[in-house]
């Protein structure tokens, strides 16, 4: 069955590649410019002279990790109960879930900052590990709308109730059938959830900001603000750190069952050789 | 005639067992809690405020006011412009979406292909506001990249020509760039759930290509391309920088409206600021209202 | 729940009220105050950037001198972000409150009579003009500058444009741009005001409606430029002549250095300032340090800061009598005849312009 590269599909692909990529380069292009007359990387190395990069990279890296971690193991076992014991629950929790999309980041942190601040009954605002949590806490409800939705697409796609039905006959429990038959059965939707969550997580600048904690977002805003040339190199190699971090995750993700923990990369394999 | 939803729950196959069957509904609802104590918590609590704050003048006391400011012609245009925008930006996410999803998953492409775009789309998503504005105005602006290649090496003046960047469309397009990749990582799960026992079954049946689709493939994915709607509706109707980076001040959909209320340098009515904010959410009710029509007729034919 | 909260919060501004005027009847004991503030050991500061009147340096030379520590809130915060700051923050004693505001002339008062500010006069309270400060001391002005346009001299080959007038003309064809949004940005509010003044609108809501009209003109015409004015916009060409605070097209100027090389033009037709002022918040968590910090403000080491960022301390002319600016200084500022005539727009007349740009703006300049 074997087809050499189809037509259309691969028009389509090259179409919209461009148009994505385009952009990009126009504004690395103009990235390159500050040195007037010739290209160069000196808008690069203007935004590298800073030492608090690789922290507040770092800082943000582990908070966006936490999120998605946090956000995976709320939002699959309820889009599970939901679909399977309380459907008439669906269309509210959709729409809480559509919620952070409409509500603007700062009415957010400032209800956080009343609700959880250092005279409520939950303080969390005065220690430093709270506002922390609190800022993780931020980041899942932001990508909630994200993960929800990638994840109830992929439990529509798979026989959740057989599935069920299986496990259970064969003795499983509830907390057994989520963990090992659904969740790995809606990983291709956790990870297109968790690409989400990283990278809005990762450029997320009003949540930080306002709780006064050193993540990337106000780092990049910081070093941007009223320059011409900076803000595009930062646009661009943020754009790569983040999308080498989906490649990363990527390969991760696409194991298979009887796989060991590294991913199938060619000269790791050594199976293959003796066929 | 309409299959019940109670049909839905795996209640009823006798193949459940324990003795739990009666009390189960009952117990149900604890696997939800933690969802709706952390959405309480972290969403609905923040969010109370802003609602009474909607419903107060700026001393505190309760007044219609501002719900009756909504009606106001300024406002009402901003939500028309809005609503219209969102649901432009929603249609042409999905659609592309939709084709490039088929052409990246099912077309046959080599792998690597589809990771690059998945990936690829996770990182593009999220890339709006400023960034996104000044890439597009550094590629299609009056002194863009493009504009300029096309002026000089085929005489083509776009411009000229009609188009505008800072415009209804030319804004629905810059929004394309984090619609598509959206619905494309949402839709590949539901693309991947096509089972090819099915098309092969239709081919066997003497299905062509185009009627698979038609009674098979589109209507499967239906629920799953509703669902992807409303997010991309969503999406864009909570777009705020990357509007006001582009058109500055021209365009005066709902979040801008807010935004001059609530955070800006000059005007500052924070009450009028949360009532707009209401209507917005009384907007997305009314649309996951129409969606929830819409996807229990798609799904009829699910047991 | 709120009826108690909101008794204890009135009590807690009254008692901060009279111990802030009883502050006002001591002479200053600096070396307390310093005492107190370092015992407190931070400061926190909303919506300052760096390069806005050279608040970087400003900062660390109050960090370098007292050795403090200064956190940093959102430095994009418009002023209706800080006072929203301040109203989410009241119980709050976390870093995250923020100490002291900078905010637009209007939002003084507005913040006064929300209770949201406590009154503290400087050692240097003398010599701010009665114009720009409270009586009582709740809220002073800090600095100020005047509405300059900025030119790209790699699209604009010919003599820069001098005025208003000079901008109708259709050599300017998609060039002329204003910072953003009259109804979010303060120097796009002052921007339109003061083209309506150039067109010989009196002040006030006059003053906007003939603004509006030059501005909706000027895009008939097809010269105006619907992208919001920034610094990056600028070096890329798309809005090659941009409007905003002369401080901050100078600091733009430095930035860029050269690349694209730029006039700097303030308008001979219609000089407008812009007035910005401090203000202390009444729940502060480090109220010395907040002290602290506006005596050094008000220093003439303070003073001098913001003028290497080219804003005008509001304590200039003071200082210019008493002689204490370096010439330097004084040299890479804009000759002082253009800032003879300027026009410093009173709380009255901002607030009707503000009225009619609310009405106005959409109908006559949007998309609808």
């Amino acid at each position: 069955m074997k087809r050499s590269i189809p037509i259309l599909p691969a028009i389509t692909a090259i179409v919209a590649a461009s148009y994505f990529l385009v952009p990009l380069f126009a504004t690395f292009y103009f990235s390159l410019k500050m040195t007037r007359g010739t290209l160069s990387f000196a808008s690069y190395q203007s935004v590298f002279q800073s030492d608090e990069f690789l922290a507040t990279l770092g800082y943000s890296t582990l908070a966006s990790l936490a999120a998605i971690v946090m956000g995976a193991v709320i939002i699959v076992p309820t889009a599970y109960w939901v679909r399977l014991k309380l459907p008439k629950l669906r269309p509210l929790v959709e729409f809480i879930s559509l919620l952070p999309l409409i509500i603007p980041a700062v009415v957010l942190v400032f209800g956080y900052i009343r609700l959880f601040g250092s005279n409520s009954y939950l303080p969390m605002t005065s220690t430093d590990h709270g506002t922390n949590l609190l800022l993780v806490f931020g980041y899942v409800i932001m990508s909630m709308p994200y993960m929800y939705r990638a994840v109830d697409n992929g439990m529509a796609a798979i026989d959740i109730s057989t599935l069920t039905e299986a496990a259970q006959s064969l003795g499983a429990s509830r907390l057994r059938t989520i963990a090992t038959v659904i969740f790995p059965n809606v990983r291709a939707s956790i990870i297109a959830g968790s690409f989400l969550t990283f990278s809005i997580s990762l450029g997320e600048f009003v949540l930080p900001s306002l709780l006064n904690r050193p993540a990337f977002g106000p780092y990049l805003v910081q070093l941007g603000q009223d320059r011409a040339y900076e803000p595009a190199a930062l646009a661009i190699m943020s754009f790569g750190f983040t999308w080498g971090c989906m490649v990363l995750m990527q390969a991760f993700a696409n194991k298979k069952p009887g796989q060991g923990v590294l991913p199938r990369l060619p000269f790791l394999s050594r199976k293959e050789r003796r066929a | 005639m309409t299959m019940t939803p109670t049909a839905v729950s795996g209640e009823d196959h006798a193949a459940t067992p324990g003795p739990r069957l009666r009390s189960t509904f009952g117990w149900s609802w604890l696997g939800v809690v933690p969802f709706f104590v952390f959405a309480f918590l972290f969403l609905i609590g923040p969010l109370l405020y802003l609602i009474l704050g909607a419903f107060q003048n700026s001393d505190g006391a309760f007044t219609f006011d501002n719900i009756v400011a909504l009606g106001g012609a300024n406002i009402v245009a901003s939500f028309s412009l809005s609503i219209r925008l969102s649901l432009l930006s929603a249609a042409m996410g999905a659609i592309a979406g939709l084709l490039l999803g088929h052409a990246v998953v099912l077309g046959g492409l080599p792998k690597w292909v589809r990771n690059a775009f998945m990936t690829f789309s996770g990182v593009a998503s999220n890339f709006a506001g400023v960034p996104l504005a000044f890439a597009f105005i550094a590629t299609l602006g009056r002194l863009g990249l493009v504009t300029v290649l096309l002026r000089d090496l085929f005489g083509i003046n776009l411009y000229a020509a009609g188009f505008n960047l800072f415009s209804f469309f030319g804004l629905a397009l810059v929004y394309l760039y984090f619609q598509l990749p959206l619905m494309l990582l949402i839709i590949t799960p539901a693309l991947d759930g096509l089972k090819s026992e099915w098309r092969e079954a239709a081919e066997i049946l003497g299905a062509t290509r185009r009627q698979y689709w038609q009674m098979v493939g589109l209507p499967v994915l239906t629920p799953s391309i509703l669902g992807c709607f409303l997010l991309l509706f969503a999406n864009a109707f909570g777009t705020l920088a990357t509007v006001y980076a582009l058109m500055g001040s021209g365009f005066d959909v709902v979040p801008i409206v807010l935004f001059q209320q609530i955070r800006g340098n000059v005007l500052y009515n924070p009450n009028l600021g949360y009532a707009l904010a209401v209507g917005m959410i009384s907007i997305m009710a009314l649309t996951n209202i129409l969606y929830l029509l819409l996807r229990r007729r798609a799904e009829r034919w699910q047991k | 729940m709120n009826i108690t909260s909101r008794n204890i919060l009135s009590l807690t501004t009254a008692i901060a009220v009279v111990s802030g005027s009883i502050a006002q009847a001591q002479t200053l004991d600096m070396d307390a105050l310093i005492a107190a503030a370092k015992a407190e050991g931070t400061l926190t500061t909303i919506a300052l950037p760096h390069d806005w009147c050279n608040y970087g340096a400003v900062i660390e030379g109050f960090k370098a001198k007292y050795g403090l520590e200064v956190n940093e809130l959102n430095p994009n915060a418009g002023s209706g972000d800080e006072i929203e700051a301040i109203k989410a923050n009241k119980d709050n004693t976390g870093p995250q409150a923020p100490d002291v505001i900078d905010v637009g002339l209007s939002f003084g008062p507005a913040a006064k009579a929300e209770g949201l500010i406590q009154p503290y006069k400087v050692s240097t309270w003398a010599s701010i003009p009665d114009t720009a400060k409270d009586a009582e001391g709740y809220w002073y002005g800090d600095y100020y500058g005047v509405l300059a346009m900025a030119v790209n001299k790699d699209l604009v080959t010919d003599a820069s444009p001098t005025s208003f007038a000079d901008l109708k003309d259709p050599k300017y064809a998609a060039m002329v741009a204003i910072p953003g949004d009259p109804r979010t940005g303060n120097s796009s509010m002052m921007s339109l005001y003061a083209a309506g003044t150039a067109t010989g609108a009196k002040g006030g809501a006059d003053a906007a409606t003939a603004g509006i009209a030059y501005l909706k003109a000027l895009k008939d015409s097809g010269n105006f430029v619907e992208v919001g004015g920034s610094s990056q916009n600028f070096a890329q060409g798309t809005t090659p002549i941009m409007f905003d605070w002369d401080y901050n097209i100078l600091a733009m100027r430095d930035n860029l250095a050269g690349n694209p090389p730029m006039d700097v033009v303030i308008p001979s037709d219609g000089v407008i300032a812009g007035v910005y002022v401090q203000a202390i918040s009444a729940y502060a968590p480090h109220p010395n340090a907040a002290k602290l910090w506006m005596e050094y403000l008000y220093s003439d080491e303070g003073q001098l800061g913001w003028l290497s960022g080219y804003c005008h301390p509001i304590r200039f002319d003071d200082m210019v009598a008493r002689g204490v600016i370096p010439a330097d200084l004084m040299a890479k500022l804009p000759p002082a005849e253009a800032y003879a005539k300027a026009i410093f727009p009173t709380l009255d007349e901002q607030s009707a312009a503000k009225a009619v740009v609310a009405e106005t703006w959409a109908n006559e300049m949007g998309v609808q």
